[in-house]
């Protein structure tokens, strides 16, 4: 059977069809939590973070149309937003990593993270053809949601300059990862 | 109104753009390559993360989570028909609340929620009924373990929640299955893999044919799919 489209499901969603929230929630659940996990430094609060998102999405009226770009682009985006502002919220400082081994099972079939491997080394791959600053700005801009002022703070630079800096560094990774996806191909 | 150009790609990605501003920069999305570029590779930054498996038990409390809050805010924004007690009999049980407690509670919520729909359309319906019932899985012989089987039938519908303790460790693709059977033939009724603890748990809902049932079963199976029993039973009960 063919898998439906995520554009099918989220409509379905939106006519409150909850087998269509949940295959959307099993599709996403792991790359979203691992996502979550990585911006909060804390599984509660991703998990915290990840309900949010679900919540949003079983409520949402019309957010997202297929003008807006690919559903995961949104998705991750909207994810990411919920994670800022948690993390913004969040009193207690986060628990290091190691210390939650336990909470998590690190068994997946391996098709699954092949698949994942296979994406993860290819932006790696293009990460590492940036500067140092410009991946600097990636990680403190994405993935920490730093705010402007603070990104200029830690990087020295004038505050007027981090937007331009952080579209650029996107942009240029953008372009990277483009370069190292057709060479790919090309091994193929 | 600001004027709206590149340099908002990061507003936008953001959250930060007024309602106005949103409007103008997805308009601008449409013409601007490298802008939809940038807003692409939000599809794909993510994979940066290393793969972590979600604590089990997350999906059973987010979904009841997500449901519960419709509830909410319907009782909240809808007058109700006419008082009445509680629209569903559920039994609470009485066992001890176990770390999958929320599975049962996902369950049981999507009842609810589907029966007060109904109950809100079709109001001269009758109520429908819904009985809870639950039994000790014994361990076969040569096998440690313990769990338990909770059986709901709501509605022309069998829900069968099984929650296990104290498994061992599946090699390779092995899975612990779940079966009904009926007269020694069994069908499939759900499939786990226990966490590193030992403990599993697996929802299974039967539409059609949900009478008649006298033995659950649970083998170890040496792959998930199978139709029949290939492995041992680790755990079963009479119906």
């Amino acid at each position: 059977m063919e898998k439906s489209s995520d554009f099918m499901l989220y409509g379905r969603i939106q006519r409150q069809d909850k087998a269509a929230l949940e295959e959307l929630y099993d599709r996403y659940e792991k790359i979203l939590f691992s996502f979550l996990v990585k911006m909060t430094e804390d599984p509660d609060l991703a998990e915290e973070a990840l309900q949010e998102v679900f919540i949003k999405l079983w409520r949402g009226k019309g957010e997202y149309d297929e003008s807006k770009g690919k559903f995961t682009s949104w998705l991750f985006t909207m994810a990411r937003n919920v994670a800022i502002d948690l993390i913004r919220k969040r009193k207690k400082p986060s628990v290091p990593l190691e210390e939650v081994g336990d909470l998590v099972n690190t068994d997946s079939s391996v098709e699954e993270l092949a698949e994942w491997q296979e994406q993860k080394e290819q932006i790696e791959t293009a990460v590492q053809e940036l500067s140092d600053d410009q991946q600097k700005m990636i990680q403190l801009f994405y993935f920490k949601g730093y705010t402007h002022e603070t990104i200029a703070g830690i990087c020295g630079i004038p505050l007027g300059t981090v937007k331009s800096r952080i579209r650029l560094a996107l942009k240029k990774l953008k372009k990277s990862l483009h370069g190292v996806q057709e060479r790919g191909a090309i091994d193929d | 109104m600001t004027k709206i150009d590149c340099e908002h790609v990061v507003d936008y990605l953001n959250g930060t753009l007024t309602d106005e501003d949103l409007h103008a920069f997805e308009e601008h999305l449409k013409t601007c390559a490298d802008c939809r570029q940038i807003v692409e590779l939000t599809g794909e930054l993510p994979y940066l993360a290393e793969p972590i498996e979600p604590p089990i038990g997350m999906k059973a409390r987010i979904l009841t989570n997500v449901f519960e809050e419709e509830v909410k805010e319907k009782l909240q924004s809808e007058p109700k028909p006419k008082p009445k007690p509680a629209t569903v009999p559920v039994i609470k049980p009485k066992a001890k609340r176990n770390w999958w407690t929320p599975l049962i509670a996902a369950v049981l919520l999507m009842s609810l929620i589907g029966n007060a729909y109904a109950f809100l359309k079709l109001s001269d319906q009758q109520e429908p009924e819904t009985a809870l019932r639950e039994v000790d899985l014994q361990p076969s012989e040569a096998f440690n373990g313990t769990g338990q089987a909770r059986l709901i039938r709501e509605d022309g519908a069998l829900d069968v929640v099984v929650s296990t303790a104290g498994l061992e460790d599946l090699q390779g693709d092995e899975i612990y299955q779940v079966w009904l059977l009926k007269e020694g033939q069994p069908i499939p009724a759900g499939a786990f893999s226990p966490n590193p603890d030992g403990e599993g748990a697996a929802y299974f809902s039967l539409k059609e044919n949900t009478e008649g049932w006298d033995t659950i079963a649970i083998t170890r199976e040496p792959n998930a799919g199978n139709q029949s029993p290939q492995g041992n039973i680790v755990l079963s009960s009479e119906l």
